[in-house]
């Protein structure tokens, strides 16, 4: 009976004015979409008709290019156009922009960019800057990416476990990912440099201030730093989104089976990771390849030619030197492409399998 | 060896209470089941046991050993998951011997057992393929494999055969029943299915809301159910009930029968529908109206509204000629009435 009368309450409660406000909501809130909608509505009606005209004209199989045209537009004006321009662009020669200016040289810029007696050894080369460019992009890759995929492997397996504050962390350890990475740069300059924060800190314990980004170990060493910190919070939303889909229970199944830690995490973990861990190599191996902005901004290349990578390269010869050379630009972006397309192969096929192993 | 006791065992989540104090002694050998609807606890306790979780308080004795702090590896137990658990990437060999792999046991002796255990469940050709490439049935025999080839004190099974389809569970219930009397270890079993529970079990441990209900052997759980719960949930299809008042040590049931009962106040009566009969002309009964006849051939199950708007379900033996909307009267032998207090405890 006391449930009875308490309940009664509760439903009389909202009778005054919260009812009265709730019932105009309900009102108004139909009206505002409309109004909102109006515009919309508006150039639907004005667009039917002539749709309607395209489509008794090209029929439903034309009616799918009509609708694709839009974004092929976009897609061939901004890609395609420009790709087979800079495969034009790499067989002609001198510092013209024009292309009917530009004389046809050939195969002259590949000529001259392969002309090597060491490919070991930059000096030895006959444009030595493309391939001490190609030599520090190759150890950047090398040592920026395992030391992504460790850093990232380490930090989903511990966001994975079930620890206080785990959301947070989440986030904090994603938010770089969010940063331009020109403000990326930035902040670790600010960091890095000669009076920046960490000489700041250095001497206030009394050490002796290091010039970090004019020694040309610990400028590569930051580059790879800062782009790692840029870009681990992706890698590692993938390989937690991996750790998550491993059923519970084999985990379970495992700890009844006394399986010490160390091999659930090799026999179980890595195993059952795989796809999702071939994926994250090869994105990084992608992107260390065009590592550019936050390296350019962070230390613009420097010491002397210590951290420049291919694309700083490319964008000097192209743009930026008072040598400029369009030509052996367009012909070195060809042949950093080769490299990325083979690696972007490498990931269709890698997601592929891993598609695949999922159905099964 | 394989005895497991458990001393009042309470378990909460963060402030919900799942499991509220349970005693219960699983005797050597013995097959044990957990019974209930769902979110009973029954799985829970289960994992108590197994040593995934923790008991908030109480104590957890295997062969007269406190293991309630111990890890689930220093168990000795093996437990066959709902979801079988197998690990993909493995082949059926490697899922049976990654166990035993832990153990720094010979390699000899490994495939000695793996060898044993599937002959046994006679999966022998299926050593070197993927569980993804086996049938329900398969990996289910694959995850009783993984638990056997353990040699384990007792084996924890949770719900094993709720994901196959009707036939495959009969027939692999009958195989573990089997594979019980061979290996003679014990065994506890957690089901939501009274039949399962019924057929398998040496004990039921009839669980409702992390409390157990009653713990007997299935027939004294079918003959003398403790309260109208256990009732209810043994049997199928579920026990009827009608609510009576007693008076003076009688009681009268719809239709005006008296029976006697040792109780005064509120009761209630249950009479499960096997033991209801058509009264013969003259008979005293339970008067009623048929609102469905379903006729399964062997038996024909009768659904009823007797005086007082009380279903009843009535199952009669043969292809009685019955239609809806007729009135009869449902006779029964008053041995099988079972009276329940106003708390629904068994009255005797």
């Amino acid at each position: 009976m006391e449930n009875e009368i308490a309940q009664v309450k509760a439903t009389a409660a909202p009778e005054g004015s919260d009812r009265r406000l709730r019932r105009l909501r309900d009102r108004l809130g139909p009206l505002l979409r409309q109004v909102v909608l109006l515009p919309l509505v508006l150039i639907s009606r004005a667009i039917d008709p002539v749709m309607r005209l395209i489509q008794a004209k090209a029929g439903t199989g034309g009616m799918i290019a009509v609708f694709l045209i839009p974004n092929m537009a976009i897609f061939g004006i901004f890609v395609i156009i420009p790709i087979i321009l800079n495969f034009v662009y790499s067989f002609t020669g001198g510092a013209e922009i024009l292309l009917d200016q530009r004389a046809w040289v050939g195969g002259q810029q590949y000529e001259r960019l392969t002309d090597c007696q060491n490919y070991l050894d930059p000096l030895s080369c006959r444009e030595d800057l493309f391939w001490r460019a190609a030599h520090n992009t190759f150890f950047f890759v090398l040592f920026q990416v395992s030391l992504m995929v460790s850093v990232s492997m380490i930090t989903a397996l511990i966001l994975n476990r079930n620890m206080a504050g785990r959301g947070f962390f989440r986030a904090v350890f994603f938010f770089p990912v969010l940063l331009s990475p020109v403000v990326v740069g930035l902040i670790w300059r600010w960091i890095l440099q000669r009076e920046g924060l960490l000489n700041l800190i250095v001497t206030n314990f009394g050490a002796e201030r290091v010039v970090w980004l004019n020694d040309r170990f610990y400028a590569f060493a930051a580059a790879i730093g800062v782009s790692t910190w840029a870009h681990m919070g992706f890698f590692t939303l993938i390989l937690l989104a991996g750790l998550q889909a491993i059923p519970k229970d084999l985990y379970e199944a495992a700890e009844m089976d006394a399986t010490p830690p160390a091999r659930v995490f090799w026999r179980i973990t890595l195993p059952l990771l795989g796809p999702n861990l071939a994926v994250v190599l090869v994105l990084a191996l992608i992107r260390g390849v065009q590592i550019f902005d936050e390296a350019y901004v962070l230390t613009g290349g420097g010491p002397g030619t210590a951290t420049m990578f291919m694309t700083q390269y490319i964008y000097e010869v192209g743009f930026a030197s008072l040598l400029r050379n369009p030509g052996l630009a367009a012909a070195a972006s060809i042949l950093m492409g080769a490299v990325l397309v083979v690696l972007t192969l490498m990931q269709l096929g890698l997601s592929r399998r891993a598609e695949k192993a999922r159905e099964r | 060896m394989g005895s497991i006791t458990l001393k009042d065992i309470r378990k909460s989540f963060g402030g919900v209470h799942v499991i509220h104090g349970v005693d219960l002694t699983i005797e050597k050998g013995e097959l044990v089941v957990f019974v209930g609807p769902s979110g009973c606890g029954k799985s829970t306790l289960l994992r108590l046991i197994a040593g995934l979780d923790k008991p908030s308080s109480g104590a957890i004795e295997i062969d007269g050993r406190d293991v309630t702090r111990a890890g689930a590896a220093d168990r000795g137990l093996a437990m066959v998951f709902q979801s079988y658990a197998l690990y993909p990437h493995m082949t059926v060999r490697q899922n049976l011997s990654f166990g035993l792999e832990n153990t720094r046991m010979p390699r000899s002796e490994i495939a000695a057992r793996v060898a044993d255990a599937a002959r046994m469940l006679e999966i022998e050709e299926l050593l070197e393929r993927r569980p993804t490439q086996l049938s329900g049935g398969q990996r289910q025999r694959v995850a009783i494999g993984r638990a056997i080839v353990r040699d384990p004190t007792a084996f924890l099974l949770d719900e094993p055969l709720s994901n196959l389809d009707a036939e495959l569970r009969g027939t692999m219930r009958a195989e573990l029943s089997a594979l019980h009397d061979r290996l003679a270890t014990t065994m506890i079993y957690v089901t939501h299915d009274q039949v399962e529970a019924m057929t398998l079990a040496d004990r039921i441990v009839v669980l409702r809301k992390g409390r157990v209900e009653q713990v007997d052997t299935p027939l004294n759980l079918y003959n003398r159910p403790a309260n109208r719960f256990v009732a209810g949930f043994i049997g199928a299809p579920n026990m009827n009930f009608f609510p009576a008042v007693a008076e003076g040590g009688q009681a009268a049931l719809p239709g005006g029968v008296q029976v006697a009962v040792a109780a005064s106040g509120p009761v209630s009566f249950g009479i499960r529908p096997q033991h209801l009969r058509l009264a013969a002309p003259g008979e005293a009964g339970i008067p009623a109206r048929v609102t469905l006849v379903e006729a399964l051939g062997a038996e024909t199950v009768l659904h009823a509204r007797s005086d007082g708007d009380t279903d009843v379900l009535v199952v009669l033996e043969g292809q009685p000629e019955l239609q809806r909307g007729q009135e009869l009267a449902l006779a029964f032998d008053v041995e099988h009435l079972h009276a329940f207090d106003a708390q629904g405890q068994r009255i005797d």
